[in-house]
């Protein structure tokens, strides 16, 4: 290659050197030209800011039949709001042979809710309390009544690492269309990770994915849950949030050990 | 027993009756304590503990032995427990009526609804008593 070049000519040197010259001209030429053409406008971000209400103003309380319901009656008011059909389809977790055996030693007292450790998704965002969504350009914040919990999701396409893992996951957004899109991992185990009603666990390969849109003035969430060391399949659930009253503030939970495990006491013990 | 100063009095009233609880049960509230009864105590407020995830009632009362018993009402969160400062204020006698608890031998309580001791109904929820969300 350096002899074909000690070869070349001045004159030719000088002609390869134009050449180029115009070709990377034409080139942003052309590139600006692609910019110039009309781009498709980048949808809204949906506005979900705000306090929203979780109480049973909006939707059923949280119980053994409620988000998760193996069977429901004709008309009984699911999580979003609306009326089950006549032929209602079960929600309800399928469980692989480890999740049933965990559910069938369950022990309520284990439950780290009476020591005060904050619930988590999927349960968290049905409880009964309301939450308060703020939008940042790089992060969306869910700042939780129930347990003083602050959920950060990123939007700037960071990833966990190996040392992100925490009671809420690491969680990870974007906008799709009118709404948020959340992925959370990360998790820790967690005896009542997934339901306390029904003594489901949730392992640190539980994902929780949600979707949180705005529907007239409701804001809608739904929450899909996959767990490979417990669930045989991904588990999901739409729910709702009303708008609070105007003027709303949250206030602090400060949940109080002593209030909290006081009732432990009246469970019959299972095991010695 | 009802002439004394201080009214150290409770009883199961209606162990078995089915209670018109106007949320579904909770598992963790059912396991602690039995949805499907009631139980009334009376007694002397001696504190009230008004915190959350819950709130706690203590009564100073007395079995049908006439034995001293402590009844622990749980109640709801804090936000649904601003009445208490003025209607249940230590040292009052009032009237519990209540899902029992489970343990043998236990004198928990919860979903009360409370009076006076000459009936007249205490606080918000005069008609029926809910479980508190857990």
């Amino acid at each position: 290659m350096r002899a074909s070049i000690a070869r070349l000519s001045p004159k030719r040197c000088a002609g390869i050197v134009a050449g180029a010259l115009l070709l990377a001209a034409t080139s942003g030429y052309a590139a600006r030209a692609l910019h110039a053409q009309p781009e498709t406008a980048a949808p809204p971000i949906p506005d979900l800011t705000g306090v929203w209400d979780g109480s049973r103003r909006s939707h059923p309380i949280n119980s053994a039949t409620s988000p998760w319901a193996k069977t429901l009656p004709e008309g009984a008011i699911l999580p979003d709001g609306t009326a089950a059909g006549k032929n209602y389809v079960s929600n309800f977790p399928e469980l692989n042979e480890r999740g049933l055996a965990f559910q069938k030693i369950f022990d309520e007292p284990l439950s780290p809710k009476y020591d005060c450790q904050p619930s988590t998704p999927p349960a968290l965002p049905y409880d009964p309390f309301p939450v308060e969504i703020t939008q940042w350009p790089d992060r969306v914040l869910f700042r939780y009544e129930k347990d003083d919990q602050l959920r950060t999701v990123w939007l700037d396409e960071r990833q966990p690492t190996a040392r992100d893992y925490g009671v809420q996951g690491f969680s990870v957004g974007r906008y799709e269309g009118n709404a948020l899109v959340m992925d959370t991992t990360n998790y820790v185990f967690d005896i009542t990770g997934f339901d306390d009603y029904n003594g489901i666990p949730s392992s640190s390969q539980k994902k929780v994915k949600e979707r949180y849109w705005r529907d007239g003035e409701q804001l809608k969430a739904t929450v899909t849950v996959e767990d490979p060391m417990f669930l045989r399949k991904p588990a999901s659930y739409t729910m709702r949030y009303l708008p609070a009253p105007k003027g709303s503030k949250l206030k602090a939970f400060e949940c109080d050990p002593e209030a909290a495990r006081l009732s432990v006491q009246f469970i019959p013990p299972r095991y010695k | 027993m009802a002439g004394r100063s201080r009214i150290l009095f409770a009883s199961v009233v209606a162990a078995g009756l089915a209670w018109a609880s106007p949320v579904i049960a909770h598992h963790s509230a059912a396991a602690a304590y039995d949805e499907t009864k009631k139980v009334e105590a009376q007694g002397k407020v001696t504190r009230v503990l008004v915190k959350n995830p819950h709130s706690w009632v203590f009564l100073e009362g007395a079995d049908a032995k006439g034995e001293k018993v402590e009844w622990q009402i749980e109640m709801g969160g804090v936000t649904s427990m601003a009445w208490t400062k003025e209607a249940l204020p230590v040292g009052a006698v009032v009237k519990a009526v209540g899902h029992p608890s489970r343990a043998p031998g236990s004198h928990g309580m919860t979903a009360a609804v409370f009076s006076k001791a000459d009936g007249t109904p205490i606080g918000p929820r005069s008609g029926r008593g809910e479980a508190p969300p857990r």
